[in-house]
C-alpha cells in the first residue's frame, strides 16, 4: 500500500483520504510510469464510486452453455438444442432464448470465465456471495454486508437488503454465507418479499399474531403485537428479534421507507415493463430501493434450487427438464425482468452509480446428462456486469470449445467481491481494516 | 348480362380474397380468454371445445391444472385434492374416456399419469433412475399415448397403452425429441428434434420408419400440433425474433406468422374445427389465453398437400397431443 498524503478534508468531489490512498494504490506501477495527475487520480476515483449495488442472484445455476456462452459447433451431447443469435458486442452471440439481452449487449459486459471451487448449492453459494468456502474458518461476510457495514443506513431503510422469500436454500439446508459473518449479524440482510402482483410483504412480521395492513398502520397495535411477540421468544432469540422488529417497525412507521416499497406510485407502463411475475416485481422492488439510496440490493430469483420440485419456487437447478424450463419459463422472465431493469436505471440516470450483477452459484455440465439435462458445473459459468464504473459492451473471457473450461484467466468469486467494494469505494486499506477480502485481486477487464 | 354478372362476381371474389389475406396479413385479431395474467401454460380444448385446460402458477411454487368455459367466466381446478404436485402438460384421448398428464412427484422426478375416467383407474407410467415424462399426446383411437423421456441419453419418443402397459421406445434418434403430435389417422407422428444443431419439425411413421424433416430454420421450430383435419400444423418458432406462433401444411413449406406480437405467443392448440388456436400470449407482461381465427386455406398457401399424411380430413376425428381436441373427459 502506498501512502501519498491527506486528502481528508477534500469532499466536494466525493473524493476522501481514503479513496485516494486506494486508488494511487491501485494505478498500475504508478511510480515507475511517473505519478497520475491529481485530476487522473480523481476520474479514476470518481469512475469507481458506485452508489448503489443491485445483485440479481440466479440462485440453482444456470447453464452458461444455453443462456450467453453458446458452443453451436460442439459435438450434439454438448451443445443443446438452441440456436444462436448475433448480439451488439462483436464476436459474442448469445442462444435465441436472450433476444433482448442481445440487443442490449452494448450496455453491459460478460464474463465467460467464472470459475469457483465448490460443486454443491449452499457452499458455492457461500463461496459466491463472501469470496470464501464455509469450511475456511469463521463464515466471512457476505459481500453486500461489507458494503452495509461501510456505507450505513439511509434513515430507516438498512443498508442491505434481500428481495426474495427466504434466505436462499436447497431442501437440505440454507447457505452460511448470506449475512454478516465476521462482521457480525447487525450486517445481515433484511429480508423483504415481492409478489407477482407487487404487493410487498416483511416475512418477519408473519411472525405477528393477526397483522393486517389495518393494524400495521396503527403503530400502539403494531407495538403492542410484537412486544406480546418479544415475551414469548427465548432470551437467545430476542437479540435478533430486537434488531429485526426495530428494523421492520423503522420500515412501516417511516414515510420514505414506505413509499419505497409502494409499486403502485409507479406508472403502470413501467410495472408491466418488468413482467408480471415474482423476479421481475422484485427487480422493479430493487429499483425502487436503489432510486432510495440503499447501498446494497441482492434479488433472489428463488429460495430454493429445487426447479420441479414439490414446494420447490423454480430455481436454476435444472437437473431435469433443463432445456424445457429455459425455453418456456426461466429465460423469458430473466431475459425481461433483467432488460427492465437495465433500461429503467439507463432512463433514470442511475446506471452510471448503480452496479448491476446478474450470476448464480456456478454453472452446468457441458455434456448433456442421461436424463436430457445439465448438472453442476463448477469449472467455468458466467456473470452480467453493467453501470457503477463498469465499461459496457465487453465479452470477458474465453471457455474451452465446449464451455468447461476457461481458457483465460479464470475469474473468481473473490475476484468479485473485491471489484463490488472497489467500485463501492472499498479500497485495499479499508478492506484490511474490516479484515475482509484477504488476497483479492481486481478483475481489471471491466474497469 | 350474364358476362356482366360474372366478370361482377369475379371482381367481388378477388376483392374478397384480397380483404381476407390483408386482414390476415399482419395476424388475425386475438379474442382474449383470461384476464389475470398469472403464468399460464399447456392449454387445449376439450367437450368438443366447450370447454378450456390449462395449467397456470397458483403460486410461486405450484403449477395447477385448471378448466374454465371456452367462453370464459371463472377457472376452477381440472384436478380436486391435487396437494402440492405439480401437474403439467395435460393431453386427452379423443373417445374421452382418457387424460394424462406429467406429476412432479419428488426432487428431480416427474412421472406420467394416466386417468381412465370410465374405471375410475389411474397408471403410472416410470422409469427406472430419476428424471421426467413430457409432451403425452394419445392417438387418435385412444388406444395408445406417446410421449418424450429421457432415460439412457438423448431423448426419446416412447409409446404406452391407456392401462399402462406395453411401453415401447419408438424412436433411437441423436438430439433430443419432443412434443409429439398424431396426424388424424394415426399413422405417422409429427414431432421435434434437435440434431440439427437447434429443434427441427419432423414427422415419421408410428414404427419409427419413414422420417421426414419439415423444417429447416436456425431458429427453433417447437410443440408442433397437427389440425383436427390433418391439414395443418400449428407450432412455435422464434425466428422472427421472439416467440410466434406460426402454421404450415401437413408436409411443411412455407409457414404462414400466425401471431405478431412483440411479446411471447406460445402453446398452441387446435379448436377441434380446425379454425381458431387457442394459444398463452404475454401481453404488457402478463400471461393470458387468446383464442385466433386460421386464414382459411387458399391464404394459407399450403402447397403440398398429402391425403396419404392428413387422412380423411373428417373434422374432430382426431387427437392432437397437447392440442387436444378430446371430447369428454372430466377431472377427477
Amino acid at each position: 500500500m502506498l501512502e501519498f498524503g491527506n486528502f481528508k478534508t477534500r469532499t466536494c468531489s466525493g473524493v476522501g483520504r481514503r479513496g485516494f490512498l486506494q486508488t494511487a494504490a491501485t494505478v498500475p506501477m504508478a511510480l515507475g510510469m511517473g505519478l497520475p495527475s491529481l485530476e487522473a487520480v480523481e476520474t479514476e476515483r470518481v469512475r469507481r464510486k458506485a452508489k448503489s449495488v443491485l445483485l440479481l442472484w440466479l440462485w440453482g445455476g444456470p447453464s452458461h452453455i444455453d443462456m450467453v456462452d453458446p458452443k453451436p459447433d460442439a459435438p450434439m451431447d454438448f451443445r443443446g438444442p438452441f440456436g444462436t443469435i448475433s448480439t451488439k458486442t462483436t464476436g459474442m452471440r448469445f442462444t435465441e432464448l436472450l433476444p433482448r439481452m442481445a440487443q442490449r449487449s452494448d450496455k453491459f459486459s460478460v464474463i465467460r470465465s467464472m470459475k469457483t471451487t465448490n460443486g454443491g448449492h449452499p457452499g458455492a453459494g457461500t463461496v459466491a456471495l463472501t469470496g470464501y468456502e464455509e469450511n475456511a474458518g469463521p463464515i466471512k461476510p457476505n459481500f453486500g454486508s461489507i458494503v452495509a457495514k461501510q456505507r450505513g443506513a439511509t434513515g430507516a431503510l438498512p443498508p442491505f437488503f434481500y428481495v426474495g422469500q427466504g434466505i436462499p436454500r436447497d431442501l437440505p439446508r440454507r447457505i452460511e454465507g448470506y449475512g454478516g459473518g465476521t462482521l457480525g449479524k447487525a450486517y445481515d440482510p433484511f429480508l423483504v418479499s415481492c409478489s407477482e402482483k407487487g404487493k410487498v410483504g416483511i416475512p418477519t412480521l408473519a411472525m405477528l399474531p393477526k397483522m393486517t395492513p389495518n393494524r400495521i398502520q396503527n403503530r400502539k397495535n403494531l407495538l403492542a403485537d410484537i412486544d406480546k411477540t418479544r415475551r414469548q421468544l427465548d432470551s437467545a432469540r430476542i437479540q435478533d428479534w430486537n434488531r429485526t422488529h426495530q428494523t421492520a417497525y423503522g420500515l412501516l412507521t417511516d414515510e420514505q421507507a414506505r413509499l419505497a416499497f409502494d409499486l403502485t406510485q409507479e406508472k403502470e407502463k413501467t410495472r408491466d415493463s418488468y413482467g408480471q411475475t415474482t423476479f421481475g416485481q422484485s427487480c422493479l422492488l430493487a429499483r425502487r430501493l436503489v432510486e432510495a439510496e440503499v447501498p446494497y440490493v441482492q434479488v433472489n430469483w428463488s429460495e430454493y434450487v429445487e426447479t420441479f420440485t414439490p414446494n420447490g419456487d423454480f430455481g436454476w437447478d435444472t437437473h431435469i427438464y433443463n432445456f424445457e424450463l429455459l425455453q418456456d419459463r426461466h429465460c423469458p422472465i430473466f431475459d425481461r425482468a433483467y432488460c427492465a431493469l437495465l433500461d429503467d436505471l439507463d432512463d433514470r440516470g442511475l446506471l452510471d452509480s448503480t452496479l448491476l450483477i446478474a450470476m448464480g452459484e456456478f454453472g452446468r455440465t457441458p455434456k448433456i446428462s442421461n436424463r436430457a439435462a445439465r448438472e453442476h458445473w463448477q469449472h467455468c459459468y458466467f456473470s452480467v456486469w453493467a453501470g457503477g464504473g463498469v465499461q459496457p459492451g465487453r465479452c470477458i473471457g474465453e471457455s474451452d470449445k465446449t464451455a468447461a473450461h476457461p481458457i483465460t484467466r479464470p475469474i473468481t468469486p473473490l475476484m468479485t467481491g473485491t471489484t463490488i467494494s472497489e467500485l463501492c469505494g472499498i479500497g485495499a486499506r479499508e478492506r484490511a481494516e474490516l479484515k475482509v477480502l484477504d488476497g483479492g485481486s481486481l478483475i481489471h477487464e471491466l474497469l | 348480362m350474364m358476362q356482366t354478372n360474372l366478370s361482377l362476381k369475379l371482381a367481388c371474389l378477388g376483392m374478397f380474397l384480397f380483404c381476407s389475406a390483408e386482414a390476415f396479413s399482419q395476424g388475425a385479431i386475438a379474442r382474449q380468454l383470461t384476464r389475470d395474467g398469472s403464468m399460464k401454460r399447456d392449454p387445449c380444448f376439450i367437450k368438443n371445445g366447450g370447454e378450456i385446460i390449462f395449467c397456470y402458477d397458483e403460486t410461486p411454487d405450484l403449477v395447477r391444472m385448471m378448466v374454465m368455459s371456452s367462453k370464459g367466466g371463472e377457472a376452477k381446478p381440472f384436478i380436486k385434492d391435487a396437494g402440492d404436485k405439480h401437474h403439467v402438460e395435460p393431453s386427452f384421448s379423443s373417445d374421452g374416456r382418457y387424460f394424462a398428464y406429467t406429476e412432479c412427484t419428488g426432487n428431480l422426478t416427474a412421472q406420467l399419469v394416466i386417468k381412465d375416467t370410465q374405471e375410475n383407474k389411474l397408471a403410472y407410467i416410470r422409469h427406472s433412475g430419476r428424471g421426467g415424462t413430457r409432451s403425452s399426446c394419445f392417438s387418435p383411437d385412444s388406444k395408445l399415448l406417446v410421449y418424450a423421456f429421457a432415460e439412457t441419453g438423448p431423448q426419446q419418443l416412447w409409446s404406452v397403452k391407456p392401462d399402462g402397459t406395453d411401453k415401447k421406445q419408438l424412436t433411437q434418434s441423436e438430439g433430443i425429441s419432443n412434443w409429439p403430435s398424431f396426424t388424424p389417422d394415426g399413422k405417422r407422428v409429427v414431432f421435434t428434434n434437435s440434431r440439427e444443431n437447434n429443434y427441427e419439425i419432423y414427422s415419421m411413421n408410428l414404427d419409427g420408419t419413414g422420417e421426414k424433416r419439415l423444417t429447416e430454420n436456425k431458429l427453433m421450430d417447437v410443440r408442433p400440433v397437427v389440425s383436427p383435419d390433418g391439414r395443418k400444423i400449428a407450432f412455435t418458432s422464434t425466428r422472427d425474433g421472439n416467440y410466434e406462433i406460426y402454421v404450415m401444411g401437413i408436409d411443411g413449406g412455407v409457414a404462414y406468422r400466425l401471431t405478431h406480437n412483440q411479446e411471447r405467443d406460445d402453446y398452441p392448440a387446435w379448436h377441434p374445427d380446425s379454425q381458431k388456436i387457442l394459444f398463452v400470449s404475454e401481453r404488457l407482461g402478463r400471461f393470458d389465453l387468446f383464442e385466433v381465427d386460421v386464414p382459411p386455406n387458399r391464404i394459407l398457401n399450403l402447397n403440398t398437400m398429402n391425403d396419404s399424411l392428413s387422412g380423411s380430413g373428417s373434422t374432430g376425428s382426431g387427437s392432437t397431443g397437447s392440442g387436444s381436441t378430446g371430447s369428454g373427459a372430466t377431472g377427477s
